[in-house]
């Protein structure tokens, strides 16, 4: 006994030599060997990195007959010109992998803000179980918080999961067979039930003849978005192990929801399959917005079929327009983090729920009507139920009378406006100061053909008005954009 | 479960702790559950099919015995146990090639069929069938007591160390062993995790290093110039080796852990100056099954040399069609079957003779070791091809396109890893790891030791290479 003893303590000793020996020579080339997300982060991150985005081939494809290749990191970074902001995009990545990268960004690095990418098909069994992961997970077996030479023997012995791509499909099988559906009534047991459900019915061309395409299609939307999110999904628990990551270092986490093809989706599979985007949407919604320290930006009904590259897959691939869109509404989310650095870009319709009018206009008995925003109402969604509005005024004087207008038209002619008064919250002349509203969006809303959101000012004292912003939204989640962080680079006019 | 894999990490120590703790009347019962955790590990269900086999076999050695003096009902016993252990065979292994060649030869006669089948090969059955007709056929020669108690003989084929890529025991060897009490034994330990250290540095550090270029070039025949295909073949002979070499190694050290003995597989058969010479050296235990059970009854070198040649035609292409279901397998089974009676007619007609001086006789030898090295390493292609078209692509790049095509650039750490493993080889020609380091100071000893664990820690290859042989 006391050889083994011996023995075992020559054992603990050349292992401990043996760990220097490979922590100082070999573990960094190894890292950038088999675990390039770090070799990226350490590209990238610099000291002057405030922000970085984390994405997947969603930030990085572009169509092939495209001329411009930007990125959504990079739309979304013209807005801040004057900050750096890092992207670490890595294909098929998921939160797991998110986390991994954000866990070896330096203590010493600059980075405030960090933009994790959220993909609701990523939540799915279909990429869950994916091929893919074995590489993904492999990359990460270095990263592990344990002794270089410790995570150099879990990457030799492949702890990982090492399985072939009929063993990963057959676990993607076993939860489309396995994972029922927990809404009342709903019309699917299993995704594999309503799978078959669509395969039998499927879809027809013009001539009456089966459309094996447009069905196999229909198929693989089910196969991809038919499942629901709880608490015990992995990657729920890779975004929850994120963001308390980020509270831990300090940094501001802004989840990116990504545009799915929701339009493709409905017209393919229908209100079952929008019930579950819904279901799925708002649990994410629920978790992670209303989080003290996370942001998170809805995309997911944004961009529309014509701006999805793939038209016979499911991706988060967009043409430019619509990696704009998410650009667009990701930088409106980080002006409330950096107001000062926001670059105010030419009037931009946001997306169909958020609109922003950055114009700046002057107001008197002339010319009393700002930049109109016109809405019809079969573009405000069923469960959108408020609706925030904001915007910046200067008056000369307290003699100028603005009103903030809502004006309805409805489908036989009839009219309404509502106004709100606006003199109430601006308290200081020549400077710009707020204003800010939270409606309801009620039945007249609902039932009106168009809608115009507009201020007017009938007084004989000027007033000067920009940066109109009206955003709708389910009432439970908070505004996305406050009013009181609206600081522009003149706010202390007249100080 | 797979020998280099986190799994297997926690698995062997558990079970050889729970080895020593339990009364010897309880091991074999512990061994046996952990053997089928050990294969159920990657196909639960195919453990029916090793079952159905350990079944027949068992009371085939049963009946056998009892009506030993009874020949005609003893034979008709003994046909039936190896015909349904050759159905299996046949069904598992053989039924899509055959049924792919019948599709194709109607096809040729102008006839449409579809009888092409897609069974999955069960993990490792080549072996312990082999390993089960052992018991049976030497039980009915009588060289053989049959096993009453049904679990040792699951477990005699079912041990986990050797069940699925050998080495193919022989009931005289094991069977006696399982029943044995084992005392631990600071010893065993010592030469098991000697010989386990030894074999993941010869297969993760040595053979999955070489794989990577071999996969890479075969893969990409077309991308790579003569040289590259050329290379190519002389680091597959050593993938090859090292791979199975390794899985051998890490076996006996396993068992050895429990103090049990396997029969060895390898000795240095790279270093043979002949092909018998190499089938002596190179995977004994399916070699000695084939002469005992197959070259023997045959009629062995004992007749006439046509005879002996087609006895041994018959050995090789058996052996290759063992391994795989595939005409290169058969090919490559031929080709050596071939070269070594062209071998044995050279020497017939051209005797060595005894007054070569020493050094003559060393230049000799080195040349006959090269050029069986040679040969041995041109046969692995058909054996590593997946195809006859593929084997020859192979052929046609590796002689015809010195110009053309990229070079294979190779590390030069695999140059070392390659380097420090033949001269392993040529060090350890008759003896093994284990022993050859019992000679060594205690300094030496853990500095070769403490490289080794280096090396197989920091320096093995991260793509997941199955073992070779699972796939027979």
């Amino acid at each position: 006994m006391k050889k083994l003893l011996i023995r075992i303590g020559i054992v603990l000793v050349m292992l401990l030599i043996l760990n220097w020996v490979y922590s100082k020579w070999f573990f960094e080339k190894d890292l950038r060997k088999h675990s390039d997300i770090v070799e990226l982060s350490w590209q990238v991150i610099d000291d002057s990195c405030r922000i970085i985005y984390l994405g997947e081939s969603s930030n990085n494809h572009y169509g092939d007959e495209e001329s411009n290749h930007r990125k959504i990191s990079d739309f979304t970074a013209d807005y801040f010109p004057t900050m750096k902001m890092g992207d670490l995009t890595k294909e098929a990545s998921h939160a797991q992998t998110y986390y991994y990268m954000l866990k070896h960004i330096p203590a010493t690095s600059a980075v405030e803000t960090v933009v994790v990418t959220m993909n609701l098909r990523s939540f799915g069994p279909l990429w869950i179980y994916s091929k893919l992961e074995t590489p993904l997970r492999k990359q990460l077996v270095l990263l592990e918080d344990y002794p270089p030479l410790v995570n150099r023997f879990l990457l030799a012995f492949k702890a990982y999961p090492v399985k072939t791509e009929e063993e990963w499909n057959e676990l993607v099988f076993e939860h489309w067979r396995n994972d029922t559906f927990s809404i009342p009534n709903f019309a699917w047991r299993t995704n594999v039930d309503w799978d078959y459900g669509m395969y039998s019915y499927g879809w027809y061309d013009a001539n009456g003849q089966r459309d094996w395409d447009l069905t196999a299609l229909a198929c693989h939307y089910i196969k991809t978005y038919a499942f629901e999110i709880n608490d015990d999904n992995p990657r729920v628990k890779d975004f929850d192990a994120i963001v308390d990551l980020c509270r831990e270092r300090g940094w501001k986490l802004v989840f990116n929801l990504m545009a799915e093809n929701v339009d493709k989706a409905n017209e393919l599979v229908g209100k079952d399959l929008m019930l579950l985007f819904k279901k799925n949407h708002d649990y994410l919604m629920q978790r992670y917005g209303s989080l003290e320290g996370v942001t998170v930006v809805d995309n997911l009904n944004l961009v529309r079929d014509v701006n999805f590259i793939d038209q016979d897959w499911t991706t988060e691939h967009y043409y430019e327009e619509g990696r704009r869109i998410v650009a667009d509404h990701l930088a409106l989310a980080l002006r409330e983090f950096y107001p000062d650095d926001y670059h105010n870009p030419d009037s931009l319709k946001l997306d169909v729920g958020h609109y922003f009018l950055g114009d700046l206009r002057t107001l008197d008995k002339q010319h009393p009507y700002s930049m109109t925003l016109m809405l019809t109402a079969d573009s405000i969604r069923p469960d959108w139920d408020m609706v925030n509005v904001a915007f910046e005024l200067k008056r000369q004087d307290d003699l100028c009378n603005p009103v903030f207008a809502v004006e309805k038209h409805g489908v036989q002619g009839e009219k309404s406006i509502d106004s709100y008064a606006v003199k109430e919250q601006i308290q200081k002349n020549d400077a710009w100061d707020f204003a800010t509203y939270a409606l309801p969006v009620d039945s007249v809303f609902r039932t009106a053909q168009i809608i115009k959101l507009y201020v007017h000012n009938f007084s004989d004292s000027p007033i000067q008005i920009r940066n109109l912003d009206v955003s709708f939204r389910p009432a439970y989640l908070k505004p996305r954009v406050k009013a009181q962080t609206y600081k522009s680079a003149d706010a202390n006019d007249g100080k | 479960m797979v020998f280099n894999s986190i799994a297997f990490l926690i698995f062997l120590p558990i079970v050889v702790l729970l080895f020593y703790l339990l009364p010897h009347k309880w091991r074999w019962l512990m061994l046996l559950a952990a053997s089928c955790v050990f294969y159920m590990w990657f196909v639960p269900k195919y453990i029916l099919i090793l079952l159905v086999t350990i079944v027949i076999d068992y009371g085939a050695g049963v009946l056998m015995e009892r009506y030993a003096d009874r020949r005609k009902l003893k034979k008709t016993v003994f046909i039936i146990s190896i015909v349904s252990t050759l159905t299996v065979l046949l069904v598992f292994k053989y039924l899509n090639f055959l049924t792919a060649n019948l599709d194709q030869l109607c096809a040729s006669l102008g006839m449409e069929t579809h009888l092409l089948t897609h069974i999955i090969l069960p993990i490792g059955l080549s072996f312990h069938t082999f390993q089960s007709m052992s018991y049976v056929i030497e039980v009915y020669r009588g060289h053989q007591k049959a096993e009453r108690h049904f679990g040792y003989y699951a477990l005699y084929v079912m041990f986990f160390p050797q069940l699925v890529t050998g080495p193919i025991e022989r009931p005289g060897n094991l069977l006696h062993q399982l029943h044995e009490k084992k005392e631990f034994c600071y010893e065993n330990i010592s030469k098991g995790m000697r010989l386990i250290l030894f074999g993941f540095f010869v297969k993760m550090v040595v053979a999955d290093h070489l794989g990577e270029y071999v996969d890479e070039v075969y893969g990409h025949l077309d991308e790579y110039n003569s040289w590259s295909v050329l290379g190519c073949m002389f680091f597959y002979s050593f993938q090859i080796y090292c791979d199975f070499f390794g899985y051998s190694t890490i076996a006996l050290g396993s068992a050895k852990l429990m103090g049990f003995d396997l029969m060895d597989n390898f000795r240095s058969p790279y270093l043979s100056k002949n092909i018998a010479e190499f089938w002596h050296r190179w995977h004994i235990s399916l070699s000695t099954w084939f002469r005992d059970y197959v070259y023997i009854p045959l009629g062995g070198s004992r007749v006439k040399f046509g005879r002996w040649a087609f006895n041994i035609l018959v050995v090789f292409v058996l052996s290759g069609i063992w391994h795989g279901a595939a005409w290169t397998f058969l090919l490559w089974g031929f080709a050596h079957g071939l070269l070594h009676i062209i071998e044995k007619a050279l020497r017939n007609r051209f005797p060595s003779k005894e007054s070569q001086s020493k050094w003559l006789k060393i230049g000799v030898d080195v040349l006959c070791v090269l050029k069986t090295f040679i040969l041995v390493t041109l046969f692995w292609v058909v054996f590593r091809a997946t195809d006859l078209e593929h084997l020859k692509a192979i052929f046609v790049t590796a002689f015809t396109n010195f110009g053309g095509g990229e070079q294979m650039s190779v590390k030069p750490g695999m140059w070392i890893y390659l380097g420090l493993f033949i001269l392993s080889d040529i060090v350890l020609r008759n003896t093994r790891f284990d022993a050859w380091c019992e000679g060594k100071p205690m300094a030496v000893r853990w500095m070769i030791y403490a490289v080794l664990v280096f090396m197989v820690i920091a320096c093995s290859s991260v793509k997941n290479f199955p073992f070779i042989y699972f796939q027979f």
